[in-house]
């Protein structure tokens, strides 16, 4: 047979020799008894290939129709009548022609017979059909958003099972029932993610950027216009950019978009990343920006700073379940400011 | 090369009776079910309609823009196969036998529109284009991302007699057998040889960084 492949045994393959062979590409796209039970053999005897094969099983699955499109339901429906009725020569649309039948070759008893067979198969059709074919509103998307004003967190259950801890100050909108094939929520602000392993994607949409997983936790933040932060605790997601490069993220990843769309991964510390939704109010070397942003969208409070503050000062602190005054309390005993309450309006002032 | 019919999305609009189709038939062979059809058995035929009518949809798209020929193209296919119900010889590979007919037919139908562009035995650049998908586990590093872009150009580098030979083995999972006769090769090792020598054209853009 060929030169190309017959003479070589699997353990000399290279990269092409796998993309090339038959019986691996049925393996990765149709993975059945037979072949699984073989190449999960091949893999454990030759461990050595195994990141070439799944480099090379990556491949075959990227391949893709540019032009994909997609028959629709109504397409489905329509072209199966035209296809029934142009077997028994009612009048048919389009440029379908007729069965040439004359009129009196229906007398024989086997032309009757055939047409009653046909009728009684086009009947069954309609029956099953019946409930499509009725005026069947198309099924409307109803959207639930549901937002946390400053101090304010709360815990969201979707249809689907999956649970969503929604921050302070963040708003999500999400449809009532999910669609078939997707699970579609949009956010603004922070969240975080625990979503049940199914085949629909679920996906988030941030801005203009996409997170997409199919079971997974992970955190996605994007407060105003400042950088969106996607962290992974467990499982995998991927980040559609908006560049249309496409991302994946490990567990203890981070990824850093900026409005400019530049991009970083990173590694993070998830009790700061994270805290927040079992409670702890983390600040690691936060400048005193990022504590006002903190405390103001963790309390629901206005802060206001008074006097000449040190750029390069830093507070590192970890706080849970506690009073806004205990956690002014320790900001200032190591700051030396002194801080006022006033209901929601708290005054910070540095005397020296 | 496989048999079992692809997943539908659109599954739940789909009659109840469709479904029942899909399990008497998906554990029988392409030529008990092609039998079964051509003994006029109208399970056997909703069964063939429902397995393949999305995959020759895609297929046939690729040769031409004009949808509702592409559709038209495959109504006329089934009618003609309904009609030679009793007549139709053995057929071993379904997806492979229905490919070449609608291809047949579609070519046939491009060419008497006298409006569209003149169709040449040579395909034109823009048909059977290749996207490359992301696939989660081919992009891990940034270094990745631009690779998939390398990947994508040499893949638009190729021929289109390539890329169809490629997207028949790959995204449609047919065999070497199957895509000669669909290309009109006289002999099988010419589809090898085909999708050989574009890989091979592809090596510096596929070979794994790390290997």
């Amino acid at each position: 047979m060929s030169k190309y492949r017959d003479h070589k045994k699997y353990e000399d393959y290279e990269f092409e020799d796998f993309l090339s062979d038959e019986f691996f590409v049925q393996w990765v796209k149709s993975p059945d008894e037979n072949n699984s039970h073989f190449w999960e053999k091949w893999l454990t005897s030759n461990p050595k290939k195994r990141d070439l094969v799944s480099e090379a099983a990556s491949f075959v699955r990227s391949i893709h129709y540019k032009e994909n499109f997609e028959f629709s339901d109504e397409d489905y429906i329509d072209v199966f009548e035209n296809i029934l009725k142009a077997e028994v020569g009612i009048d048919s649309c389009n440029s379908i022609k007729p069965n040439e039948m004359k009129w009196y070759s229906i007398f024989s008893i086997r032309g009757v017979a055939a047409s009653l067979l046909v009728l009684f198969c086009l009947w069954a059709q309609y029956e099953a059909f019946n409930f499509k074919t009725d005026p069947e509103p198309i099924p409307e998307i109803v959207l639930v958003k549901r937002s946390n004003p400053a101090g304010q967190k709360s815990i969201i259950n979707l249809p689907d099972g999956s649970t969503i801890h929604l921050n302070a100050n963040s708003e999500i909108e999400f449809p009532r029932e999910f669609s078939n094939d997707i699970r579609l929520v949009s956010l603004t602000g922070e969240a975080f993610f625990e979503i049940e392993k199914e085949n629909r994607p679920f996906i988030v949409q941030s801005g203009e950027t996409k997170i997409q997983v199919l079971g997974t936790s992970f955190n996605v933040k994007k407060m105003g216009n400042e950088s969106l932060y996607v962290a992974l605790i467990t499982g995998k997601v991927s980040v559609d950019t908006q560049d249309g490069s496409q991302m994946t993220l490990e567990p203890n990843e981070m990824l850093v978009i900026e409005e400019g769309g530049r991009f970083q991964k990173t590694g993070f510390d998830p009790k700061e990343v994270i805290g927040w939704k079992d409670n702890y109010l983390v600040f690691k070397t936060s400048s005193l920006p990022e504590i006002r942003l903190k405390l103001e969208q963790w309390y629901g409070v206005k802060i206001e700073l008074k006097g000449d503050f040190d750029e390069k000062w830093t507070y590192s602190g970890i706080y849970k379940d506690e009073m806004l005054e205990n956690v002014l309390r320790g900001i200032c005993m190591t700051s030396g400011m002194n801080y006022k309450i006033n209901k929601k309006q708290i005054t910070l002032t540095n005397p020296k | 090369m496989n048999n079992n019919p692809k997943q539908q999305p659109n599954s739940t609009f789909i009659p109840i009776k469709h479904l029942e189709t899909i399990k008497v038939f998906e554990k029988k062979s392409d030529c008990d079910i092609w039998n079964a059809f051509n003994k006029g058995d109208e399970m056997a035929f909703n069964y063939l309609y429902r397995t393949y009518v999305q995959d020759l949809y895609k297929f046939g798209s690729q040769y031409s823009s004009d949808l509702s020929l592409v559709k038209d193209s495959i109504q006329n296919l089934f009618i003609y196969l309904r009609k030679k119900r009793g007549t139709l010889s053995e057929v071993t590979n379904i997806k492979g036998y229905l490919f070449r007919s609608i291809q047949r037919e579609i070519i046939k139908n491009i060419k008497a529109n006298a409006s569209l562009e003149l169709f040449e035995e040579n395909f034109l650049e823009s048909h059977f284009q290749i996207e490359v998908s992301p696939e989660v586990s081919f992009i891990k590093k940034e270094s990745d991302v631009q690779r998939k872009i390398q990947l994508q150009r040499g893949l638009n580098q190729l021929t289109t007699k390539q890329r169809k030979a490629i997207l028949l083995f790959y995204e449609e999972e047919l065999s070497y057998k199957e895509i000669a006769e669909i290309m009109n090769f006289s002999e099988v090792k010419t589809a090898r040889k085909l999708i050989y020598r574009a890989l091979a054209g592809l090596k510096e853009f596929i070979k794994p960084t790390s290997y």
